[in-house]
């Protein structure tokens, strides 16, 4: 007997914090039971305390709680979940993760396990990319092990050049070398640091943008082949590598551009087979995308696109997943105003220097346009393990000058005591001359924080 | 000399403790003249947060019958290492491993908790008598959870 396609009847949300809660929230206006899972050192977060069960799957090491494989697989078990939703990070883009509930009819809210192994290695996705028509960052085709084989390509796509890890992320196992002279000890030292950091030395070298921005391209996969763009998010705003500020759309590209990047990106992920919502990330200089990498994943900053899409995008992995397909058509995608998201950390906003513990008192913004994505509340004890991230501040409005006074607005309303954050820092970002005219590239957040 | 030191010692731990109720502190940790003194507290987990309504923690909802608060922290409290299904017998109608009262060697296997098809024999940490059994066979239970108490 065969019947249609339904929704999932009960999802384990693989993930802790504002996303866990961002997950629960779309499972919940579908109708779908859910079932948080968490480490004892978040027996109190807000999506356990609203999740219709939760299990405690391990003590607070990650290791041995959200990147326990078989003790997530138990709680699966256990409660008759037949969906796991990832989040970002944790298992989120693990290929093994997808195979391993494959194999036990439990479903991945995701891609494809062969499509997260393919973007998951920089050398591969890059190779991918290019047979599919995403333009690449000039630079070496495969891994790089000797000195003389850099030296030809760094002289070739002309320096400065990039060396990075095969296997690196989050900045780690990255140099730079601004000339022949710099070239054998940017190798060394990138090769050293990507073996410390991830087990492995491959490195790959390629040219080097000045100043280039980060803008990337939202993308929604049916699976079968349909695939959609729902814009970019200029994210250039970071600090060691970490996103910091995200809008959209980017105040640097034109209507056109965004259509034609648009456009190769979902064609791209049209013939991959795509399943569910991932993110080609872009370094972009004078009128030219160069592919960075593909996150196969839900991102942090994807609020940013819902509010000028108008589309929840959980919503849509939850029913790719279940086989429902996308809800909409590359046509019914219509760019609606500008929004802009801060990270909120529990940081120093001067040293970055983390900042756990009890927030005292709480006070979020609101109004028109404003969303806060974050699973804190006041008498949380935010736990020392975890990533520094507590909440995600989203304003939109009809025009990018409309936004950031709406930001400013909101930012002058969020209080939150007890613990250090980074609000202090957007106060200021918010007001700055380039920020306000959106002259800014990637370099730009770090040579401000040095100067001052 | 060691007399008077040792009174300096208790008026210290004294400052100290009266230190912590003061600032809700639960741990003090000095470091003097070669000598070291730790305070701390253990904190009975303060009720709701005052501002709002916080939804029930409907969180623990797998677990399952309700637990006499003392049973999770007795001393001779036995938890789950695993998420998994607890049985009490090698299979089912057999004989169960333990009941309240038997005397149990360290080793000795106290139920089985089964997780992905996988039996796991969940050994006695200590030797001592089960005095209570805190699962029902066929249970879910979460890490951390409390099995039985052997005393």
């Amino acid at each position: 007997m065969t019947s249609s396609p339904r929704l999932f009847s009960k999802i384990l949300i693989a993930n802790r914090g504002e996303i866990a809660l961002r997950v629960l929230r779309a499972c919940k206006e579908l109708g779908i039971a859910t079932v948080a899972v968490h480490s004892t050192a978040d027996a109190d977060a807000m999506h356990v305390r609203l999740a219709d069960e939760s299990v405690c799957i391990g003590p607070p090491p990650t290791r041995e709680s959200y990147l326990n494989i078989p003790q997530i697989l138990a709680a699966c078990e256990i409660t008759g979940a037949n969906a796991v939703h990832p989040g970002y990070g944790f298992l989120s883009e693990n290929a093994r993760f997808a195979e391993i509930l494959a194999a036990h009819d439990v479903a991945f809210i995701g891609p494809s396990a062969e499509h997260i192994r393919i973007m998951g290695d920089k050398i591969e996705a890059k190779r991918t990319a290019k047979r599919l028509g995403i333009p690449v960052v000039p630079g070496s085709e495969g891994a790089v092990s000797n000195e003389a084989t850099a030296k030809k390509i760094a002289d070739e796509i002309g320096y400065p050049v990039l060396i990075k890890a095969s296997a690196g992320g989050g900045g780690r196992g990255m140099k730079v070398a601004r000339s022949a002279l710099e070239l054998p000890n940017a190798l060394a030292t990138a090769r050293a640091e990507a073996r410390a950091a991830f087990g492995d030395d491959a490195v790959y070298i390629e040219k080097y943008l000045a100043k280039p921005r980060h803008i990337e391209v939202q993308v929604m996969g049916d699976g079968a082949g349909k695939a959609v763009h729902l814009g970019e998010r200029d994210c250039s705003l970071q600090r060691r590598h970490q996103k910091v500020m995200e809008e959209s759309p980017s105040p640097a590209i034109t209507p056109e551009q965004r259509a034609r990047i648009g456009g190769v990106v979902a064609k791209a992920m049209s013939d991959l087979g795509y399943a569910g919502a991932g993110t080609v990330e872009f370094l972009y200089e004078d009128g030219e995308f160069y592919f960075i990498e593909m996150n196969t994943r839900l991102q942090v900053e994807h609020p940013v696109t819902e509010a000028v899409t108008g589309f929840d995008l959980v919503t849509e992995q939850i029913r790719i997943a279940s086989g429902l397909g996308l809800s909409f058509e590359q046509k019914d995608v219509k760019f609606t105003g500008h929004a802009i998201e801060c990270r909120i950390n529990a940081e120093d906003p001067k040293t970055f220097a983390a900042s756990p513990g009890r927030i005292a008192y709480y006070h979020p913004p609101g109004g028109l346009g404003v969303r806060i994505d974050s699973g804190v509340y006041q008498g949380y004890s935010i736990p020392p393990y975890y990533d520094s991230l507590i909440g995600k501040l989203i304003v939109h409005a009809h025009s990018r000058d409309e936004a950031l006074r709406r930001l400013a607005r909101a930012l002058d309303e969020f209080v939150i005591d007890g613990i250090k954050t980074t609000i202090p820092l957007f106060r200021e970002l918010v007001n700055d001359p380039d920020i306000i005219s959106g002259n800014y590239d990637i370099h730009w957040l770090e040579k401000r924080l040095a100067m001052v | 000399m060691a007399d008077q030191k040792s009174i300096l010692d208790q008026m210290l731990v004294r400052e100290l403790a009266q230190l912590l109720t003061e600032t809700g502190l639960t741990e003090i940790e000095i470091e003097r003249e070669g000598t070291r003194v730790r305070v701390a507290r253990n904190v009975t987990v303060a009720a709701a947060p005052t501002m709002m309504a916080m939804p029930a923690p409907g969180g623990a909802a797998v677990a399952g019958p309700a637990l006499a608060a003392n049973d999770a922290t007795h001393p001779g409290t036995v938890h789950s290492p695993m998420v998994g299904t607890a049985f009490r017998a090698p299979e089912p109608g057999a004989r169960p491993y333990v009941e309240v009262g038997d005397q149990v060697r360290q080793g000795d296997t106290l139920l089985i908790i089964e997780a992905m098809k996988t039996m796991n024999q969940i050994p006695a940490p200590r030797a001592g008598k089960v005095t209570k059994i805190l699962v029902d066979d066929g249970q879910p239970v979460e890490y951390g959870e409390p099995l039985l108490i052997i005393e």
